[in-house]
């Protein structure tokens, strides 16, 4: 899968523009971080690759397609998006990781059993934590950690981070960042990944970028 | 039907009740001469207007008129739901009006023409009071659900964009929350089925008994009417929720309210 963002950019009613003429193009694979300011409209840059809002001017394809014109519900659950504040469901852990099995788009996919989620658990160190724990009650590093794996198990083709690791303690940023580089690396997952914080991923293929009123300007690296 | 009519002497003594809280508000300096006065006014003109209109159309009873005047009713209560409903993102009042005029006019037909056999069925002394009860009382139901429905829909934004990250239609993502309106909307009427006749005497029976109705004519109609009018709230309240959330969110499934 392929996002291209041709001279977009973001309006809102009355208001000076959040962002102009942003190009930008996801190839399969890659692994993207983009920096800037905030209010400069990082989440809002996320958002228009999963259709959660529409650029104003300027096109968003999906390899080669406009996004307008793709099935919007299994769009999203190829293109995975974790919000910056993760949300718990009320009820357990288990039951926040069958979440997107819920739904109608989800098809015949069922979601992994018990042992799968277990294992998921520890692949993100997420320690002391139970499947039957109530979700509500954990810490923001853990539940930001059980929001990844829930958008993972519907196995998105890009996955786009909104600050993953913003709420994070230098452990928890550490486990989360070498996760996603991880996913990247052997499942082929393309990575987006938005923060005010300065990142680096230690990836060869990564880009950087610069998310600037006008223009998203690429920083070497 | 041994009614005492009261004659316009009469009523002139009746100002009098209103004239004691006059006294009371200068005495206290409350200050509500002018709006006592001003609602003494209005309280005679209007419902000696309704009067003179009723008995118009009673006197016609012509099908058209009747309809008419009973969408007029619908009209002026789906105005007050919009402005009750403090919502300025979304458009309310055709969705709210058109599904009350629809879902009302078949209550109130099932009622006066299936059930109460009134020939014909628009004989405007029955159908225009027990019309009117509908009306009163979905509007209720309607503005409770939809206050609820739009701050439930703000509350829990972030749970909605959740489900829709994960692929849910608008419709999937706010299930529970639209379970929870339309039950809003229906507790008050569920409730008044469990006191009715404990707390108070309802209006409409006690209006029946003072004209001459005999009591267990009168608790019948009550029956009938309370048993209509959770059928008209629930009816009412669901199609205006289901219309009204359609608005709240984009053909994309975004939500368009913030």
């Amino acid at each position: 899968m392929r996002i291209e963002l041709r001279s977009v950019s973001l309006q809102h009613d009355g208001k000076p523009p959040v962002f102009q003429c942003v190009n930008l193009l996801v190839e399969k694979g890659a692994f993207i971080v983009v920096q800037g300011a905030s209010g400069v409209g990082k989440s809002s840059l996320l958002r228009l690759m999963n259709r959660l809002q529409e650029a104003t001017a300027g096109e968003v394809l999906i390899d080669g397609q406009p996004i307008a014109e793709q099935e919007v519900t299994s769009l999203r659950r190829k293109i995975g998006y974790v919000q910056q504040t993760p949300t718990m469901i009320p009820g357990s852990v288990e039951d926040n990781l069958d979440f997107p099995f819920r739904f109608h788009s989800a098809g015949t996919e069922l979601p992994p059993n018990t042992a799968e989620k277990q294992k998921w658990l520890e692949t993100f160190l997420i320690e002391g934590v139970k499947l039957h724990d109530d979700a509500m009650k954990l810490s923001v590093g853990q539940k930001q950690r059980i929001a990844l794996i829930r958008t993972l198990l519907v196995m998105p083709e890009i996955l786009l981070c909104d600050e993953p690791t913003s709420a994070l303690d230098q452990q928890s940023k550490e486990i989360v960042e070498n996760s996603l580089e991880r996913l990247n690396i052997e499942q082929k997952i393309g990575i987006i990944l938005v923060t005010h914080l300065d990142y680096m991923p230690s990836r060869a293929n990564s880009q950087r970028f610069l998310l600037l009123p006008d223009r998203l300007e690429e920083v070497s690296t | 039907m041994n009614i005492i009519e009261i004659s316009p002497l009469q009523l002139v003594f009746c100002l009098a009740f209103v004239m004691v809280a006059g006294v009371g508000s200068l005495l206290f300096k409350l200050r509500l001469e002018k709006d006592l006065a001003w609602g003494t006014v209005r309280t005679f003109a209007q419902l000696f207007l309704v009067g003179y209109i009723l008995k118009f159309i009673f006197d016609i009873k012509n099908p058209y008129l009747v309809i008419l005047c009973y969408t007029w009713m619908i009209f002026w209560a789906a105005q007050t739901i919009n402005g009750r409903v403090k919502e300025k993102k979304v458009h309310l009042f055709t969705p709210t009006f058109v599904s009350m005029v629809v879902s009302y006019m078949i209550v109130a037909f099932a009622v006066t023409g299936a059930i109460l056999q009134v020939k014909p069925w628009y004989t405007p002394q029955y159908f225009i009071p027990l019309g009117g009860m509908i009306i009163g009382n979905s509007m209720n139901a309607i503005s409770i659900a939809l206050d609820r429905l739009f701050s439930d829909l703000r509350k829990e934004s972030d749970t909605i964009e959740l489900a829709l990250c994960l692929g849910a239609t608008y419709q999937e993502a706010t299930g529970d929350i639209l379970r929870a309106v339309i039950k809003a909307g229906m507790i008050p009427s569920i409730n008044a089925l469990m006191t009715v006749g404990l707390v108070s005497l309802p209006g409409m029976m006690t209006g029946q008994i003072l004209s001459g109705t005999q009591p267990l004519t009168a608790i019948k109609y009550q029956i009938l009417v309370m048993l209509m009018l959770v059928a008209s709230t629930a009816i009412g309240a669901s199609i205006v929720v289901h219309i009204v959330r359609r608005r709240c969110f984009t053909k994309a499934h975004q939500i368009a309210i913030s």
